[in-house]
């Protein structure tokens, strides 16, 4: 026919019968009852395709050139077309399809089993003619239905349920629509879809999720629940600002405990009690980043942001660090493999890393590693050179130089001694045995000079040891130590048990006066001993007031030392062990005073160190503006300390007054470098 | 009409015999000079070769000052006199002859064109530094005591910037941080006083290169509001 030019006939005759015929269809559709309706209208579709091949088959040669010359519809498309105009746009047809569809779709949400074969062909039909049929009638409202179901939903949850059970929910009910569209929904409606779970079932709710009393965010961590925690997680990460919302909650939570924990003057009292508690929380953090936040590294930057705030609220944190660090290197380590001893060392510096004023940590740790290198009582050698070298790695060079001196000095200070017993050891017959640690001034915490009245024994002995090293060391000036010594004494009591005392120097003087006498008053002793009195008085109170090691008596039996209290040799003394050790140079959390002395010399020591990195600024730039003179030091000196502002102009103006720096004559904001 | 009559005349040269005209405006000159010596032999102790305080103060009342008053030491600027209470005769020769007056009575209608002349502001900063440097008499000094810096604002700033001054006065006899000025701060307290609204105080920024101690003068006066 279209070869006899009736190509337009033949078309239009096409479209006029297949329109008749799917009128009929779409009665006999309608005609269908309940659940028949969808399989008749999927039966007539399938019909319908069948035919649709057919037709076009044999109107080929009008698909091919009649119809592209004539600008008409092809053949496959003009069935589809018609399909969609007569049948799922009829009247009665179009929403009562929806309308099924939907019910099916609510039906299984509520349990019920449906036949998703028969979806899938429904939804393929839709889709086949055109994604905006699809869309339009089907998609549209299927999301908007849902989006009212889940409204309603949700808020039932969250009436009944506490927050473990609702995510539970919401998880699931979320797998179900993915699973749902894999099934029999067109692919592109999972995102479409899950977009309004999320909304209406975590986003709306998510502020009172994450605060519900006794079940939200902060219940969780402190419970340890992972698995509540990670499913949190995992959800509110598809929603915009979900994961912000959990971060803040549980940075202010860590903030919270973390000044708490800083604050409690109790807990403050066992510095090594306190600085284990940090590592604790910091631990449990850990783990909870670790399993239920997939090692998220904005949580990982909360937490330790959060531990540097709370850290440096305590102004004595690098006091208390230091102390713990003593501790295990004191006794806390004593039988630690060497892995799990690296292990605590790192978790130290890790806690060193958030300490704003690393130089009083420094001050701090100087004073105790010397007590300990002194008094012999680290438990390994290797541990302590270990931290020294992170510390160096850490701080670099500088920090660590006094530190390996003092090492340093110790090792000389053996050799010393085997060359001087080689030497003179013949000549000192059966005196005391002496053992002498020579420090280098710059490298040891610095310490008043005492005096103090030595033994005639020690004495001899001391002599002749300083002649041998002066011998060897001309140019050098020796000056005993004696409030850090240690002495070993044997001593024999009234039933005549023998026991050997660990003392420091200063009891040492003090029991070697009962020698010659059984009986002394402070008066006598502080005369004779001629060592300071408020040392005296702690050096008797530890030998005569502590039970278990009361080697002396005091008459009255009170704890305060009066100028006129008695000492006696305690004759009675007992002890389980042959060894008691009575000295007094392990190193304890300071006093408030001692604590504020600390810091005047901390705070002394930062103005040479201000003034350097202004010197050395300056002398850079030659001219520079104050608040960037603040900025730049700021920086220079952040791995020690934080300047105060106020400090660093002070520093300025001495500067100017020394005329190292002069302010600049034409703008008065800037400093001038004077060369 | 009387003649005009020759012995009403100033005083001839004394060396009436020389005609050059060189010689005359020397001699004219060495007259002035020697106006201005005698002047200063009047006042001054012959046994420094100075005039002293005692001379000074004999100076101030023959001009009609009061020797506490700015002027004497506007006057004392203009002599770059070194120590204070003391002119050398180098001084007082470079002085008068920057004023141009060789006579008391001059030297007293001077005054008032000095003052203005001082209050300008270039030579105002220079006068105003050089009256804390007057004021540091021992050798190697470079301080000088909040007393007498309380004085000397007062003089030298207090008929231009009086309520400024006795605030910044009150807080330096409270404040103890601070018990001698430097020139740096002092050279700042004129600073402050320009450039500062007053009382407000409102465009005072600490962060800027101010001296501490005006900082916390700003912090006590806006406590104090």
């Amino acid at each position: 026919m279209v070869l006899h030019k009736f190509g337009e006939k033949l078309y239009s005759g096409l479209v006029a019968t297949m329109t008749f015929h799917l009128k009929e269809i779409c009665s006999s559709i309608e005609a269908a009852q309940g659940g028949l309706f969808l399989e008749e209208l999927n039966r007539k579709w399938a019909d319908h395709n069948k035919a649709l091949q057919m037709i076009r088959d044999i109107l080929m040669y009008m698909d091919r050139t009649f119809i592209p010359s004539a600008h008409k519809t092809p053949v496959h498309e003009l069935g589809l077309n018609l399909w969609r105009d007569v049948v799922i746009h009829s009247s009665k047809i179009q929403t009562r399809l929806l309308d099924t569809l939907l019910e099916l779709i609510q039906g299984e949400r509520s349990g019920e089993v449906i036949n998703r074969g028969l979806m899938r062909n429904i939804t393929k039909m839709l889709m086949d003619l055109g994604s905006s049929v699809y869309q339009d009638d089907f998609e549209k409202q299927f999301l908007e239905s849902s989006a009212d179901f889940y409204r309603l939903e949700s808020q039932e949850f969250i009436e009944s349920c506490d927050c473990g059970e609702y995510l539970k929910k919401a998880e699931r009910r979320l797998n179900e629509e993915i699973e749902r569209v894999s099934h029999y929904l067109d692919a592109k409606s999972e995102a479409k879809i899950t977009n309004v779970v999320e909304k209406e079932l975590i986003e709306s709710h998510m502020q009172r999720l994450v605060h519900m009393e006794n079940s939200g965010l902060v219940n969780m961590i402190v419970g340890d629940k992972y698995e509540d925690l990670g499913r949190m997680y995992s959800l509110f990460r598809r929603v915009a600002s979900g994961l912000v919302l959990i971060r803040d909650v549980m940075t202010s939570y860590i903030r919270e405990t973390g000044k708490q924990l800083v604050t409690d003057l109790e807990r403050l009292k066992d510095p090594v009690d306190f600085v284990q508690r940090l590592l604790d929380i910091k631990d449990k953090y850990d783990k909870i980043i670790g399993s239920a936040f997939s090692n998220d590294k904005t949580f990982q930057n909360a937490l330790n942001s959060s531990f540097e705030y709370f850290i440096n609220l305590n102004s004595r944190s690098p006091e208390y660090i230091s102390l713990f660090v003593d501790d295990k290197l004191r006794k806390g380590l004593k039988g630690v493999s060497e892995e799990d001893v690296e292990i605590i060392l790192d978790k130290v510096m890790m806690l060193f890393r958030y300490l704003q004023e690393k130089d009083v940590f420094e001050k701090y740790y100087k004073q105790h590693l010397a007590k300990r290198l002194l008094s012999g009582k680290t438990v390994s050698d290797d541990a302590e050179r270990s931290l020294i070298v992170k510390l160096k790695t850490e701080c670099g060079y500088q920090f660590t130089s006094k530190l390996e001196g003092m090492f340093t000095d110790m090792k000389t200070s053996e050799d010393t001694m085997q060359g001087f017993y080689a030497n003179v050891g013949a000549d000192l017959g059966d005196g005391p045995t002496l053992s002498v640690q020579v420090l280098t001034t710059g490298s040891w915490p610095t310490q008043p000079i005492n005096t103090c009245n030595l033994p005639t024994e020690i004495l001899s002995i001391c002599e002749k040891f300083r002649n041998y090293y002066l011998g060897t060391h001309t140019g050098r000036r020796l000056t005993w130590q004696t409030n850090m010594g240690t002495a070993d004494l044997k001593a024999t009591f009234g039933k005549g048990q023998k026991h050997e005392l660990n003392v420091s120097t200063y009891q040492m003087c003090v029991l070697m006066l009962f020698n010659n006498t059984d009986r002394l008053t402070y008066r006598e002793i502080e005369q004779a001993a001629e060592i300071p009195a408020s040392d005296l008085k702690r050096c008797l109170q530890s030998l005569a007031c502590v039970k278990g090691k009361n080697v002396l008596r005091k008459e009255p039996m009170s704890k305060d030392i009066a100028d006129s209290d008695a000492f006696f040799f305690n004759d009675k003394f007992t002890s389980k062990f042959f060894k008691v050790k009575i000295g007094t140079v392990v190193a304890q959390r300071e006093s408030e005073p001692e604590n504020q002395e600390t810091r005047q010399r901390v705070e002394e020591d930062r103005k040479p160190q201000i003034e350097a990195a202004i010197v050395r600024i300056m002398k850079a730039r030659r001219v520079l503006d104050h608040n960037n003179i603040v900025t730049e030091v700021t920086k220079q000196l952040q791995s020690r300390f934080l300047p105060n502002p106020v400090v660093i102009k002070k520093r300025i103006e001495s500067l100017i007054e020394r005329e190292f720096l002069e302010r600049d004559k034409g703008d008065r904001k800037l400093y001038r470098y004077l060369a | 009409m009387p003649p005009r009559s020759s012995s009403k005349k100033k005083t001839v040269p004394a060396n009436a015999g020389s005609t050059d005209d060189h010689s005359s405006a020397s001699s004219k000159a060495k007259t002035k000079k020697d106006q201005i010596d005698q002047l200063f032999d009047s006042y001054a102790n012959s046994s420094i070769q100075m005039i002293d305080p005692e001379g000074i103060e004999a100076l101030c009342s023959d001009l009609g000052v009061d020797y506490t008053d700015v002027r004497i030491l506007m006057f004392a600027w203009k002599l770059k006199a070194e120590k204070q209470g003391y002119f050398t005769l180098d001084e007082w020769r470079t002085g008068l002859k920057a004023l141009g007056v060789n006579t008391l009575s001059e030297l007293k209608k001077a005054l008032p064109e000095l003052e203005s002349e001082v209050r300008t502001p270039p030579n105002f900063a220079d006068f105003y530094s050089f009256a804390f440097r007057y004021c540091l008499t021992e050798e190697k000094q470079k301080t000088v005591d909040i007393e007498s810096i309380c004085e000397l604002l007062n003089l030298v700033l207090g008929s231009q910037f009086q309520p400024q001054v006795d605030l910044l006065i009150q807080y330096l006899k409270f404040q103890s941080d601070y018990k001698v000025i430097t020139l740096d701060q002092w050279m700042n307290f004129l600073r402050f006083c320009n450039e500062i609204s007053f009382p407000d105080l409102g465009n005072y920024d600490s962060t800027a290169a101010w001296p501490l101690i005006l900082d916390y003068f700003v912090e006590w006066v806006k406590q104090k509001a």
